[in-house]
């Protein structure tokens, strides 16, 4: 099962909604849970309590602990059994749409971390076979956009690649985790491609920093599905593809990656991490065949897709700044 | 005009400080202006709505934020018996960094020569140098600054923040200055020992963004009240001992240039660029370090002129968490 974050025509502005994906509909999960509720126990409070389950956000969700999964999974299951079709809220409210109603968000508006792991380009020319530690760099929130919208080809650079990422995304907050609770704080993954403006992160790189080649509007794709904690293996087998123009550009798996979940986890928690924070791996910090993968060019026109069964799909077109921006 | 950002029975709130040094709410303020002297029924409600919820709100609101906030401060001056929750003592409340959340804290590196000559590092850029700090990482002006357990070299920077007041895209060294909406003291804690591990085979991050590494404060100057922030002094001490004295006219990518370069990346309001720091720093103390690097217990002074001071204490991580 898939969630989202997602504006429907029963969203006042700005307040943005959750949602999963059934059947191919998109279901209210607030409206469906409250449905349930006052079909299975005592209707009163019904409203409440599905809003305290869930909220505005999936970070927001995800705060709310065992007991938000517990609610999903619950609301799941009742509206598989249900008439999708006729599953309405409490007081006739629509809770089922199509895909084409919901305007779709990135899963995560504003996490506090937000970390890619990665090696600088110079790391990676130097080929480090094991680096001692897992370092990263950060993507700001306001450079993420989901499935769909354009990536607008910054107009101070000469050439733009894409790296497939998969989102580790933190359900428990913690600080200096011990790595053999790691998997505790892990709520699930979602999609993600970098963008790098690789001639400026060269030239950025030689002071040992990341900025602007890294952080432009339109560098950071997300989702558009969050997938809720799948089990350990499940996890480390997902397959995530990347596609320039339907054409398999870079394959990876979890396992491929150069560190463990648990040297990820433990080294960046120092920090403390919190629910709806990421930590993103790429293919670039995953092997195949004894090397590093690239990240992979892009031209003004490319269509960039990243994909992986379980988890969907983000879709983008590489456009020209001209006329977007000022 | 001062703005502030402080907290105050259990809420964050914005305000100004008026002549005597004292806290005025602008919310409060806005809306006895409105009661009182525009007769609006509707005071509390419209004064939301006019000054936003915190300061971003704010800065995103403009002009005319910023017009209430004068109207509020000059009518709370004027009225003798404000209402105490309106006019505060300083000391009542906790003052935070005047932008608490910055939705991007872009600080310069490698922005002074002597600076990067006392560094030893490589030569200066032929662009300018910046990495983000954490947003997370901001505190205010007398708040401690918690070390942490796992760095050894803790080290401090002086710099000028200028706070962005309107979106901010590919603007010329011309008008760069027009979308500054102030100004504030910070200072860059700097994990030496933590960035040096991280050099190696990545980028900077962690070793400047650990909890508290971003003191701010203790106001926003708004832009009219320092009509050349290029040249104001800048220092710093540690326990009173004077370790960086330098002037902002010093740096090498000017406060123009840095507003016309990352405005590449798109900023927004509340959004902040700091100057990069001058000579000093405890990583470049010749010929040993350890005397100089930041240890619990330490006062930590950093002023720039006009602009204000911030005085944080370094305490032991452990201590209070």
């Amino acid at each position: 099962m898939r969630v989202y974050l997602g504006l429907s025509e029963n969203s006042l502005p700005h307040q943005t909604r959750i949602f999963a994906d059934i059947d191919g509909k998109f279901v209210d999960l607030d409206l469906a849970y409250a449905r349930y509720l006052t079909q299975t126990s005592e209707s009163t409070g019904a409203y409440e309590r599905a809003a305290f389950y869930f909220p505005e956000t999936i970070a927001e969700f995800l705060r709310r602990g065992e007991q938000s999964l517990r609610a999903l999974e619950d609301v799941v299951t009742f509206a598989r059994q249900s008439s999708l079709r006729d599953l309405r809220g409490p007081a006739g409210e629509k809770v089922t749409y199509d895909p084409a109603e919901i305007r779709l968000l990135p899963p995560f508006q504003n996490p506090g971390k937000s970390f890619i792991i990665g090696f600088s380009d110079q790391a990676r020319v130097e080929a480090m076979p094991k680096a001692e530690i897992p370092t990263g760099f950060y993507k700001l929130p306001q450079t993420f956009i989901t499935s769909g919208a354009p990536i607008i080809w910054p107009k101070f650079s000469e050439e733009v690649d894409a790296d497939a990422c998969l989102a580790l995304v933190i359900g428990k907050a913690g600080k200096r985790i011990e790595p053999a609770r790691a998997w505790d704080h892990i709520a699930g993954v979602a999609l993600l491609i970098d963008i790098t403006a690789r001639d400026i992160n060269r030239r950025e790189g030689l002071t040992t920093n990341n900025l602007l080649g890294k952080n432009f509007p339109s560098s950071t794709c997300l989702g558009p599905a969050y997938l809720p904690k799948p089990a350990r293996s499940e996890l480390e087998a997902l397959e995530l593809e990347l596609a320039i123009d339907g054409s398999v550009k870079q394959r990876f798996a979890l396992r491929d990656c150069v560190f463990t979940i648990e040297e990820i986890i433990a080294r960046w928690s120092i920090l403390d991490i919190k629910p709806g924070d990421f930590l993103a791996i790429g293919a670039s910090m995953s092997l195949q065949g004894g090397r590093l993968q690239n990240p992979v060019p892009l031209k003004i026109g490319s269509t960039v897709r990243c994909s992986s069964p379980t988890i969907g799909e983000l879709s983008h077109q590489v456009v020209s700044s001209g006329g977007l921006r000022r | 005009m001062k703005l502030v950002t402080y907290f105050y029975h259990q809420r964050e709130k914005i305000g100004a400080i008026d002549g005597a040094g004292r806290v005025v709410d602008l919310h409060r303020a806005y809306s006895s202006y409105l009661h009182e002297i525009e007769s609006n029924p509707s005071g509390d409600q419209l004064a939301r709505l006019t000054l936003g919820r915190d300061m971003v709100e704010f800065l995103e609101l403009g002009e005319k934020a910023l017009d209430a906030a004068r109207k509020a401060l000059a009518h709370a001056s004027a009225t003798p018996n404000a209402t105490i929750d309106t006019i505060l003592d300083p000391k009542q409340v906790r003052v935070m960094a005047p932008v608490p959340r910055p939705g991007a804290l872009v600080s310069a590196g490698k922005n002074f020569s002597d600076h990067v000559a006392e560094m030893a590092s490589k030569k200066g850029p032929g662009a300018p140098v910046a990495f983000l700090k954490l947003p997370g990482t901001v505190i205010g002006p007398d708040d401690d600054i918690p070390h942490p357990p796992e760095v050894k070299n803790l080290d401090y920077e002086v710099e000028l923040a200028i706070i962005i007041g309107k979106p901010c895209v590919d603007v010329t060294e011309n008008e760069a200055l027009d979308y500054v909406a102030g100004y504030a003291s910070f200072n860059d804690i700097s994990a030496r020992d933590v960035i040096r591990g991280e050099n190696k085979t990545g980028i900077h991050l962690m070793g400047k963004s650990f909890p508290g590494f971003a003191p701010m404060g203790p106001y926003l100057v708004t832009a009219d009240e320092i009509p050349d922030p290029q040249n104001l002094k800048l220092k710093l001490s540690v326990n009173g001992e004077v370790r960086q004295d330098s002037n902002l006219s010093y740096m090498i990518f000017k406060i123009r240039a840095m507003i016309a370069y990352w405005s590449q990346m798109g900023l927004n309001p509340g959004d902040v660029l700091t100057t990069g720091t001058p000579r000093g720093v405890a990583a470049g103390r010749k010929p040993d370090q350890p005397p100089w690097w930041l240890k619990p217990g330490d006062l930590v002074e950093a002023e720039v002129e006009n602009v204000g001071s911030l005085r944080n204490r370094i305490v032991a991580e452990s201590s209070i968490t």
